[in-house]
């Protein structure tokens, strides 16, 4: 009884000091200076299409449609659409600087999730939900309290002696966008269990050479050694299922993060991702605390790095503010600006001219289409090749995880050969042959097998015996009665080598 | 200062809770259906990749049999690579706003129809030259498939609807088996009419009043 009393109290005094510890903001403010330029980049990239995405002179599908919800966001005319764009974006940017923070972060963050909702199909994806989580928790922290022009515009008002010491701050914020992270991790590994074929690397295979994202010939070159894929797919649900359980372990959190910032950095070079892990990474930086952030000053001081450097851009902004009349206040300041970039983003999509209507004294041609082109696309009902049912055939030795694991064209009396092809999903149940044909053509083995229509693969298993002599050989794949592909194999060695066979006993 | 202590402990409390909602209704796959806040607290960013890529096109034809891309051109918006942003549309639900779109904001004789092409090839196609060569070992003989997937009127609605290349083929796959194909030939659909099981009720028996039986003929 005396226990249980003792340690409940222990139990709420730990989750109390977990997320109400206080700490100066360090952290929080490192990813309020990074997420949200990160995020900016596939905004301002928009900007020129803000007409044809978000607004009523364009084609903007909202996710709740994908939902079967209906379109309850309201659709604005393009004009004003534009001038709330600018708003964001200006928002967003003031929140990087931390001028007038709080009211950026409460303007932006509503305004980002409200476009991204406009645009299922192009705008909104993942990282885009992870910065409105991001953003909504940065508006409701004290982010501000360092490194921004709040910060400094205070330090003048208040005095440079009171400022010295850094402002301490509850630590929840930061600790939520940890627990996000968490979840974020524990989620996808859900789905990747729960993903058929993921651990064979089927799926990572077919994502890799997939051309929807940006550029990945990384990927392209890593989805042609399935084992490879078969091994990353293992490490990567074993890392997101653990990073809860070693995220706040004093050597646990180097290996989470560390493997975490390895992990997103593969996501660019094999799935052509940039947004996603940069967004990804600046949120890392809420596992920052303040004595991280001590020991990493110590040792920039050490290296004897010109930081006093990166204050330059907000000591500017704020001298810049406070060239404004006394009586105006900062956040008058903020909102004449915001007004004054809405209209310029107004302007400015009038300039741009999207459609083309003023710069060509009317509306662009359709292009026309060549009648046999059009034709054969409309007319066209062509059964699949036979091939096209197979992704890849190879021949090799060992495999792993069920997968061919080394390609090989020689081989020696006694050595076991694996004959695998890949089939491309969905197809029928198929009969699949794998022939054995020497190098004038004559086939003297041949065998097959039912491949059901859930099968992504099937093997063939062959053991060199002295029935073949040493020479050339080609292992020939064929399904529906048609030859598939080939592959050339040499036969080396001496068959008297092989071991004799055991007398067979029958009774 | 103690209220905004218990705001933040009401703040917190509550996203952790959601995130908590996602997540387990993720993995138990359980109250998520229809749901579009559920977008937000679920992290399925792996759901899987077809073997065969695609693309849509789409081609308009006026009253005289002319043909015409039904293609932006100010330029099509390329959201993360260069692939248009209507091939991204994979539940359909843009492509007749963005007929609509393009045929409205464009000069040009009145269109009559419009067709919805997909254009299908295996992935492995996508593979560089270099690594064809080194992979493969056999010509790269690459085949685009197109499926008619629906036929519009100007402004996008459709006229006919067909089931997209990927599910037609699964669809073919299975009536592959002559033992299903034979079982839905002598399957009957039966919606019964002329009985409704609530007037049964033996309540509603006696206190209705139009139809004390039951039948219900129409």
């Amino acid at each position: 009884m005396k226990s249980m009393q003792t340690r409940r109290p222990a139990l709420f005094s730990g989750i109390r000091e977990f997320f109400f510890a206080e700490q100066a903001p360090y952290g929080i403010a490192l990813v309020r200076m990074f997420l949200p330029a990160v995020a900016l980049v596939p905004m301002i990239r928009r900007f020129g299409r803000v007409r044809e995405l978000f607004s009523t002179d364009g084609a903007p599908t909202q996710l709740f449609e994908l939902f079967g919800q209906g379109t309850p966001l309201p659709i604005l005319p393009p004009s004003f659409a534009v001038a709330l764009y600018g708003i964001m974006i200006f928002a967003l940017i003031c929140g990087v600087f931390g001028f007038r923070t709080r009211l950026a972060f409460l303007i932006g963050a509503p305004l980002y999730t409200y476009f991204n909702l406009l645009d299922a199909v192009s705008t909104m994806t993942k990282y885009s939900v992870i910065t409105s989580h991001v953003l909504l928790i940065l508006a409701f922290s004290e982010c501000h309290l360092v490194w921004s022009v709040d910060a400094v515009l205070k330090r003048w008002k208040d005095g440079r002696e009171t400022s010295a010491i850094p402002p301490r701050v509850p630590v929840w914020p930061a600790r939520l966008i940890q627990i996000l992270f968490c979840f974020v991790y524990f989620g996808a590994a859900i789905t990747k269990i729960q993903t058929q074929a993921f651990f064979s690397g089927e799926q990572l295979r077919y994502w890799m050479l997939s051309n929807w994202n940006y550029a990945n010939p990384i990927g392209e070159l890593m989805a042609t050694s399935t084992p490879l894929l078969l091994i990353s797919g293992y490490i990567t649900v074993v890392w997101e299922i653990s990073f809860p359980f070693l995220a706040w372990r004093p050597i646990g959190r180097y290996f989470a993060l560390g493997v975490g910032m390895l992990f997103h950095f593969i996501t660019w070079l094999s799935l052509g991702l940039w947004i996603f892990p940069l967004i990804c990474l600046s949120c890392y930086l809420a596992f920052l605390m303040e004595r991280d952030i001590v020991a990493i000053r110590r040792f920039v001081h050490r290296l004897r790095l010109p930081t006093s450097l990166l204050g330059l851009p907000r000591f500017a902004i704020a001298r810049a503010i406070e060239m404004r009349p006394v009586a105006i206040p900062a956040s008058m300041l903020w909102l004449a600006l915001a007004t004054l970039v809405a209209i310029g983003a107004a302007e400015a999509d009038y300039r741009i001219d999207l459609y083309g209507v003023r710069s060509n004294n009317g509306m662009m041609p359709l292009k026309t289409l060549d009648r046999e082109v059009a034709l054969a696309m409309i007319n066209n009902s062509r059964p699949l090749r036979e091939k096209d049912k197979f992704f890849s055939f190879d021949i090799g030795s060992m495999l792993v995880g069920g997968q061919l694991a080394n390609r090989l064209t020689e081989y020696g009396y006694g050595d076991t050969i694996i004959a695998q092809c890949n089939i491309n999903p969905p197809h029928e149940d198929l009969w699949i042959e794998v022939a054995i044909e020497d190098s004038k053509a004559r086939i003297f083995d041949s065998s097959g097998q039912f491949v059901t229509r859930d099968s992504l693969w099937a093997n063939f298993v062959y053991q060199t015996g002295s029935k073949m002599a040493p020479g050339d050989y080609w292992m020939i794949l064929k399904s529906g009665g048609k030859e598939i592909s080939r592959r050339p194999f040499k036969l080396t060695g001496d068959p008297g080598s092989l071991p004799p066979m055991a007398p067979m006993l029958t009774n | 200062m103690r209220l905004k202590r218990w705001a933040s402990v009401l703040f917190v409390t509550c996203y952790l809770l959601s995130l908590t909602w996602g997540t387990a209704a993720h993995a138990l796959k359980f109250g998520l259906c229809g749901n579009t806040l559920s977008y937000f607290v679920v992290w399925d960013m792996f759901c899987g990749w077809a073997a065969y890529d695609n693309r849509t096109h789409i081609v308009g034809e006026d009253a005289k049999g002319n043909y015409y891309e039904v293609r932006e051109p100010w330029g099509a918006f390329t959201p993360f690579g260069n692939v248009d942003r209507v091939n991204y549309d994979v539940s359909n639900n843009l492509i007749a706003r963005h007929i609509n779109h393009v045929i409205s904001h464009t000069s040009h004789p009145e269109i009559d129809r419009v067709y919805v092409v997909q254009e299908i090839w295996p992935k492995q196609f996508n593979v560089p030259a270099h690594l064809w060569s080194y992979n493969f070992h056999e010509p790269m003989e690459k085949l685009s498939y197109f499926h008619l997937k629906s036929i519009c009127t100007a402004n996008g609605s459709a006229i006919e609807l067909y089931p997209d290349w990927f599910n037609r083929q699964t669809l073919l796959t299975i009536a592959d088996n002559p033992r299903l194909q034979q079982a839905s030939r002598e399957a009957k659909p039966y919606y019964n009419t002329f009985f409704d099981p609530a007037a049964n009720n033996i309540q509603n028996r006696f206190q209705a009043t139009s139809d004390s039986n039951g039948l219900i003929t129409n």
